[in-house]
This record gives C-alpha cells, sequence and structure tokens, in this order.
C-alpha cells in the first residue's frame, strides 16, 4: 500500500471500503443462508438479512468501481503496533477479569496496554498501574458495585 | 398540562439534591475526558456510558446529558487552546479560537464560547419546551407505516448531512442494520448471525459497539499520527472579552443560535452541521470575511452557540419521535433502553417526570457548565500538560470496565477487540461510523414496523405510501436521493464542509 507509480490510479480507501461491506455482507448471506426468508406478507427471520445484506454488497461493488476510477489517493499510514498491542490487552483483560480478578486484570491491562506509545516509561508505569489499579477498585469495584472478583482465590 | 405547570415539576425533579449532584458529576466527568486531546463527545458519552447503568432511569439521563454538554463544551476548550479539535463540531471553533490563543487572547475566546453556549443553551432549551409536547400529539398518530417511512427518511437524512462519501455512510446504515439482527429473532424465535455462539443470543450490547468503535479506535489511531502531543498555545492573562468583543459577539450569537436551534432538529445535523453552516454565515454577513481564521471575536462566538443550540434541539426528534438524529443521540436512546423507557411520543404523557426532568437538566447543566468551567479553565489547562502515554492507559481501563459491567461477563469485553479493528479499518477506509450507530438502534425498530406494516397490507407495498405522511416522508426521501445525484448540490455540500479539511 505503500508507494505507487505515477500513472496508477484508484482511490485506496474506498476500495478498502469496498472490500469490507462485499466481505460482510457474504458473511451475512452466508451465516444466514439456512434461515426461511419468507414473503413481504409473512416475513421469515431470514428476509431482512437478505435484503440488507444484497444491498450491501451492490454499495460495495459500487464504490469499489467508482473508486477504481478516481484519481489516486492512497491509505493512511499504518502502523500496526499500537493498534495490535492495544486489542491484545483488551483480550487478556476480557480472559483475566473472570480468572484472575480485578487487580490482576486492571494491573495487567495499564502495563501492558502503556506499551501501545512507544515512549513508555517503566517507572512512570509502574506508578500509573498501581495509582489507576487502585482507584479503579475504590471507584468501580467497592463504589459502583460491579460484580468482578478481587483477586483469584 | 399547563407548560408552566410542566416546568414546574420538571425543575422540582431536576432540582432535587441527588439528581443536581449527578448533573454537576456528570459535566465534570465530560469536560474532564473531553478537555482530552482526540477525544471527542462521541467517544466521550460512549467510555462514560456503562457509569449511569448503575443509577435510576432520570438520574442516569441527568447525567449522561451532563456528560455531553461537558464534553462538548472540553472539546472547545481544547480546540481554542492547543487548536486539537476533539470532534467535527470544533473543528470550526479551532479556526478563529485558536488564533485568538495566540495573540494571547485565550481567555477571551473560551469565555466568549462558554457565554455563547450558555446563552444558545437557554433558547434551545425553550424550544424544546415549546416543540416537544405538540410533536409529540402529532406523533401518537402514527402506525407502522409512517414510522417505516420516519426511519428510512431518518436513516437517509443522516447520511447526507453528515461529512464524508454519502454511499459509504449508506453501507455503514447497512452495517449497522445487520449488527442489530445479531440474536434471537423476536417473531420466529430462531437464531440469527450468532454463529453457533450462546453468549450472542441476547444480541451484541451497544456499549460494545460504541466503546470499539469510537474509544479503542480512537485511541490508537491517536497513538499512531502522534497528533495528540500537545502545544499549548500562550498564556492566560484576561479571561473577560471586552466591551468591543462584547458588541461583536452578541449579532453572532443570536445568528448562530437561531441557526443551529433549527438545524439540531433535522436528522443528521446536530452539532457538527450547526457549527459549520454558522460559521459559513458570519462569514457571508462579515464585511470583512478575509479576516476569518485571524481570531475575530464572531468566529468563536457564531459555530460555538449554534453548535450547543444544535446539540440541545437534536433531544426534539430523539424525544418526541424516538428517532435519534445523530450517533449521540442514538447513545441517549441506548441509554434509555437499557433502562427500560422507549423513547417516543408516549414518553411525555406516562412519564412527565422523566421529560419535564431531561429538559430542565438541560438548562440547569448549562448553568453548570458556566459556573465552573470559568473558574476552573485552569485546571483543564494543567490537565492538558499531561502527556497521552499517561492518559490513554486510563481511559482504556474505563473502557474495559465499563464494558464488562453492562453483563458482567469478559465475553462483553473480547467482543470489543473485534469493534475497535473495525473502527480502525473504517477510519483507514475513510468511513464515518456515526451512521452505523444510527442503523444499529434504529435496525430493530425499522424491522418490526416493517413487518406489521406488511403483514396488515397482507404483502402490498403501496401501503406505506398510501398514508398522508408516510408518503410526505418517502417523496422527501426520494428528493434527497435525487438531489445526490445533481452535481450542482453535491458541489454546494462539499463546501459547506470544505474547512473541515484546514
Amino acid at each position: 500500500m505503500g508507494e505507487m507509480s505515477m500513472t496508477a490510479r484508484g482511490s485506496r480507501p474506498d476500495l478498502l471500503a469496498s472490500g469490507i461491506f462485499i466481505g460482510l455482507g457474504g458473511l451475512v448471506l452466508w451465516s444466514t443462508s439456512d434461515l426461511p426468508v419468507g414473503s413481504a406478507a409473512m416475513m421469515g427471520p431470514g428476509f431482512m438479512p437478505l435484503m440488507i445484506g444484497s444491498l450491501i454488497i451492490v454499495l460495495g461493488l459500487v464504490v469499489g468501481l467508482v473508486g477504481m476510477f478516481k484519481q489516486v489517493e492512497a491509505i493512511d499510514r499504518v502502523k500496526l503496533r499500537p493498534l495490535l498491542i492495544l486489542l491484545a490487552a483488551v483480550g487478556g483483560f476480557a480472559l483475566a477479569a473472570e480468572l484472575a480478578g480485578f487487580v490482576i486484570a486492571a494491573a495487567g491491562l495499564i502495563i501492558f496496554g502503556s506499551m501501545a506509545d512507544k515512549e513508555w516509561r517503566v517507572r512512570e508505569v509502574l506508578i500509573s498501574s498501581t495509582v489507576l489499579t487502585l482507584f479503579g477498585l475504590l471507584v468501580f469495584i467497592y463504589g459502583l458495585d460491579v460484580q468482578m472478583p478481587v483477586g483469584p482465590f | 398540562m399547563d407548560m408552566f405547570d410542566a416546568l414546574y415539576l420538571g425543575f422540582s425533579e431536576a432540582m432535587s439534591p441527588t439528581n443536581l449532584a449527578f448533573c454537576l458529576i456528570g459535566a465534570l466527568l465530560g469536560t474532564l475526558i473531553g478537555v482530552l486531546p482526540g477525544i471527542g463527545p462521541t467517544a466521550t458519552v460512549a467510555i462514560l456510558l456503562p457509569i449511569t447503568y448503575f443509577l435510576p432511569p432520570l438520574a442516569a439521563l441527568i447525567m449522561l446529558a451532563g456528560i455531553f454538554y461537558g464534553a462538548q463544551y472540553g472539546g472547545s476548550t481544547t480546540a481554542i487552546l492547543v487548536n486539537l479539535p476533539g470532534e467535527a463540531s470544533a473543528v470550526v471553533t479551532a479556526l478563529d479560537g485558536h488564533a485568538m490563543a495566540k495573540q494571547g487572547r485565550a481567555g477571551a475566546a473560551l469565555a466568549t464560547a462558554a457565554l455563547a453556549s450558555f446563552f444558545a443553551g437557554t433558547v434551545a432549551t425553550v424550544a424544546l419546551a415549546v416543540a416537544g409536547p405538540l410533536l409529540s400529539k402529532f406523533a401518537l398518530s402514527f402506525g407502522p407505516a409512517e414510522y417505516v417511512a420516519l426511519t428510512v427518511f431518518g436513516l437517509l437524512a443522516a447520511t447526507i448531512l453528515a461529512s464524508g462519501s454519502v454511499i459509504k455512510a449508506v453501507g455503514m446504515v447497512c452495517i449497522g442494520l445487520l449488527l442489530g439482527m445479531v440474536g434471537i429473532d423476536v417473531s420466529s424465535g430462531s437464531t440469527r448471525l450468532t454463529f453457533g455462539s450462546t453468549d450472542l443470543y441476547d444480541g451484541i450490547d451497544f456499549v460494545v459497539i460504541a466503546v470499539g468503535l469510537f474509544g479503542i479506535a480512537e485511541i490508537a489511531v491517536n497513538l499512531e499520527s502522534g497528533e495528540a502531543k500537545t502545544s499549548l498555545a500562550g498564556k492566560i492573562t484576561r479571561l473577560w472579552p471586552t466591551r468591543e468583543d462584547f458588541r461583536k459577539a452578541w449579532p453572532a450569537t443570536l445568528r448562530g443560535t437561531a441557526l443551529g436551534t433549527f438545524l439540531g432538529v433535522l436528522p443528521g445535523g446536530g452539532a457538527t452541521l450547526s457549527a459549520f453552516s454558522a460559521y459559513s454565515l458570519e462569514k457571508k454577513m462579515s464585511k470583512t470575511p478575509e479576516k476569518f481564521g485571524t481570531g475575530l471575536v464572531e468566529g468563536v462566538a457564531a459555530p460555538e452557540a449554534a453548535n450547543n443550540a444544535g446539540a440541545q434541539s437534536s433531544f426534539i426528534p430523539l424525544l418526541t419521535l424516538g428517532i435519534p438524529s445523530n450517533s449521540i443521540m442514538a447513545m441517549m436512546l441506548g441509554a434509555m433502553m437499557i433502562h427500560g423507557i422507549t423513547p417516543g411520543p408516549s414518553v411525555i404523557t406516562n412519564q412527565p417526570a422523566l421529560f419535564w426532568g431531561l429538559i430542565a437538566s438541560m438548562w440547569i447543566g448549562n448553568v453548570m457548565l458556566l459556573v465552573i468551567n470559568l473558574p476552573l479553565i485552569g485546571l483543564w489547562v494543567r490537565l492538558l500538560r499531561v502527556p497521552y502515554r499517561l492518559l490513554f492507559p486510563a481511559i482504556l481501563l474505563f473502557c474495559c470496565v465499563g464494558v464488562y459491567s453492562v453483563n458482567n461477563r469478559g465475553f462483553d469485553v473480547a467482543l470489543v477487540i473485534i469493534f475497535g479493528l473495525l473502527g480502525y479499518l473504517f477510519r483507514k477506509a475513510k468511513c464515518e461510523p456515526g451512521p452505523l450507530l444510527l442503523g444499529f438502534v434504529l435496525g430493530p425498530l425499522l424491522e418490526t414496523n416493517l413487518r406489521r406494516a406488511l403483514l396488515i397490507s397482507q404483502g402490498d407495498p403501496a401501503v406505506l405510501i398510501e398514508r398522508p405522511i408516510s408518503a410526505v416522508l418517502f417523496a422527501a426521501s426520494a428528493i434527497l436521493l435525487v438531489m445526490m445525484v445533481l452535481p450542482a448540490f453535491r458541489k454546494k455540500r462539499e463546501e459547506a464542509f470544505q474547512d473541515e479539511e484546514v
């Protein structure tokens, strides 16, 4: 997605949007293909998914076709590191929340999540994770009574 | 009920000590998060939404409204001081506001923004109190066909009045509609789009989508662009605007308020469209249009008045018709549903205390913002000096605990990963995520009413255009579609949003 030759055409963001639309539409049509569609008067559960799923595929095709002939436009620069670390940190919290309790989940989320910014510093992260975990424990678990175990036991 | 009795009821509800306290907490929290660079009102409301679940319905709505205004105001503060508008609605404020800040007149700019917003908020609250009951009475006669037409019109108009590509916005609405279908279909009992997961039988929770698309994705984009690194402009010396400022700002505020109140009611309207339109109107009215962008006080007063008026009056279609006009209103609708309130024409008669209490609290929220924000500006400025690398982990924690607390399960937090990734892809594909949220909350309404209407007519789609109101709405939808194809109109629309590129 980086460089493009002078003769290249097409809006890359549009092509990406087209891909997302067609992909999601296809996924919907495939996963609802066994549901009864029914008729307009007696709509089955598959009626709306079929309609909207098809519509979004058509929209995806139009966006893609029009985008192909637009002036060349690159996608904004992509850095996967922050995104992947953030998502992994969230995933870790999801697992740890029920298994290991709030303290471990929150501290893990903040320590690991902080690394999404390249400028993270060990001392700062240790301090902020302690402060935020304590704050969260007091406000969310004891204050707002969120139903989450505090520790693993 | 007489309007004054109604307002009295509203104020007595909203003025109860606990509700006042939640209004204050909401306004403070909203400003606190809203001031953070790169986090706009939509993301702020998404992040703080779960906190309100622990409250009784009215207190929750009052706090949410407080959060919303606080976020809006906090966003303007950031736009003026560091030229980093959190959301599109503050983009035009940044043009002249930041220029004023660079000349050392940041205090005057902030005070003008606060005063203009307060005035506009007061006017729009009165408009809501007057228009609400009238519109509700009218909407009570709506049947399924009218609701189908209204929903289609609302969704379509929202895509056209929003910035960005219309066809992509329609696609985003469709994705939202599809996400709304996940779970057990109420009329047949069969599961749809659950991919074999029993955890999805109840559908996807609104908060999961909002936090993923707006919260997580926004942090990811901020981190990779490094844009969130702040540089403060100048020192704040004099807070109060000069007499000359007042003289210039008054007419601009009046025009901005009028325009914003009107545009906020339209589907897709609300704060952003109002702010852009008010700014271009001021430019047209001015004798020195070329000076805009160099720190004119009109350039701050008009869009700030307009975006606050628009934000307020966009509650009108939500509270009277049950149709949210933008993504923040979609979130308010989601919050109301969680408390068992279905917004619509019957709210005002069935739950007058809630309706009028909310209206009264809007005005109180505006007063509070004025009272807490002007003295606290110094504190917000200090907050802006905290580096982003220390702030975003705290936001992350808010997001995760918030999502977890909705159903007390880790599964919802795991779902956020998918929506965070989707939100990131949408940003790279230049797709606005707002319309998706609208489609998501309106999808079930659309499907149920379409089924009912066609069941009554035995499958004849003509029923949708046989009743006068729905016929008019469908005609309006068709006109909107045709207008979008016309090159002249498209050019106008692009012009309206041109300042956004600056």
